[in-house]
């Protein structure tokens, strides 16, 4: 074992000790920046140059030895330490999610809200009364579902299904509301992503109406790959036909079409995207809209 | 943990443009997590020309950080174009992050 540095506090469970060892960091760190990151709580180690190694701080052996889940959803990991401290603190559950399950559905309560990490997929779906169903809506780890209870509403307008399956932390919806109340920096965080998901929700809408098949699709796929920041995709024809609204030989025709112009590469619900660059080109103008307000909110 | 991310210029002559960035942390440790989540939004969001990570874990090269002068984790640097410049914690303040890597802010 390499020795720490004279006068560093030994590693251990006693908070006598680590209140040394807090002291003894503080020694180290002695510029106002990175003092600051260390009263954020923003650090996990010191690199003590005595001794040449690097020194956890006690919250960050707490962490590891809890194995404490770390946000990969956006939303979580732009928060301030502290704000999403309070959360876990408040409920914040880690979930494992399986393609089809089904989060929220029309007129029902909202029991939990759901942060989707990296590989996780949510539809949004608006139902009619013959059972039809029309995708309004993509989330993933950028965004969060089950927004209604931010805007104090408690009952779910659309459906929310899994399309991709993967984790999520989720939480109450009471919990939440009530941690929501006290934190302005999350009040913020919320606004900002309801001005997206409405942003997203009505050029949808705008797509499904006057746009191709083809440019849908591939608006579709760049959407989707932005959020599982993933490729290859897993969708059949058939999945891809009900989440936009066409029948399924349109797919078919306009994946094999795609795939004539190599921008994307379809073998047994696979779809690889090839040619990002291709495919956005022979997009419309949605993709890019959408993506313009995620970008700057 | 090392490894090292490249995104390829579509113009060779263009790699002298190339932003080199060295992120140090601690693998699996909550802020080092968030500080990867954080940057790599910005990058996606922020950084039209090419660049290169390298993420390093503390833990493993502590020497690298300390010749960086690195003093705690996490920490990006970016190396290239210069000047080089360092900033500490879990970079979930997009507007700092923004101005040490010398791009134009425009987050909230």
């Amino acid at each position: 074992m390499t020795p720490m540095s004279p006068g560093s506090p030994a590693e251990t469970d006693h908070p006598e000790t680590d209140a040394l060892f807090a002291a003894f960091i503080r020694r180290l760190a002695q510029d106002a920046s990175t003092l600051r990151a260390i009263d954020l709580g923003e650090v996990d180690a010191i690199l003590d140059p005595v001794s040449s190694r690097a020194i956890l701080l006690p919250e960050t052996r707490e962490a590891l030895r809890q194995g404490v889940v770390v946000p990969t959803n956006q939303m979580l990991a732009t928060l301030p330490a502290e704000e999403y401290q309070r959360l876990l603190a408040a409920g914040l559950e880690p979930v494992t999610l399986a393609f089809g399950d089904l989060l929220h559905e029309p007129g029902e309560l909202i029991q939990h809200l759901y942060f989707p990490s990296a590989g996780l997929l949510v539809s949004l779906l608006t139902t009619l009364q013959d059972h039809r169903a029309l995708e309004v809506g993509l989330v993933g780890c950028e965004g969060m579902v089950g927004l209604p209870v931010a805007q104090g509403i408690d009952t779910s307008s659309v459906r929310a299904v899994v399309q991709g399956p993967g984790q999520a932390l989720r939480m109450e919806s009471s919990r939440f509301r009530n941690a929501l109340e006290i934190s302005p920096v999350l009040q913020r965080t919320f606004h900002h992503y309801t001005y997206a998901l409405i942003a997203q929700i009505t050029q949808t809408a705008v797509c499904n109406r006057f746009h191709q098949v083809e440019a849908r699709l591939a608006r579709w796929l760049l959407l989707a790959s932005d959020r599982l920041q993933s490729n290859p995709l897993r969708f059949t024809h058939e999945a891809l036909a009900d989440l936009l609204g066409v029948r399924r030989v349109g797919i078919t025709v306009a994946a094999s079409t795609l795939q004539q112009q190599k921008l994307i590469q379809y073998s047994r619900g696979n779809i690889k995207i090839l040619d990002r660059e291709g495919l956005k080109a022979s997009t419309c103008e949605c993709y890019q809209k959408i993506k313009d307000i995620f970008d700057h909110v | 943990m090392h490894r090292q991310r490249t995104v390829k210029p579509a113009d060779p002559t263009a790699i002298a443009a190339v932003r080199m960035m060295r992120l140090y942390v601690v693998g699996g440790a909550p802020n080092s997590v968030q500080a990867l989540a954080n940057l790599e939004r910005i990058c996606q969001q922020h950084l039209q020309g090419p660049y290169q990570l390298e993420i390093v874990d503390v833990l493993e090269q502590p020497l690298r950080a300390l010749a960086d002068g690195v003093i705690v984790t996490p920490s990006l640097i970016k190396q290239s174009p210069l000047p080089v410049t360092q900033v500490v914690g879990n970079l979930s303040d997009p507007g700092q992050v923004l101005l040490a890597l010398g791009l134009p802010g425009n987050s909230p």
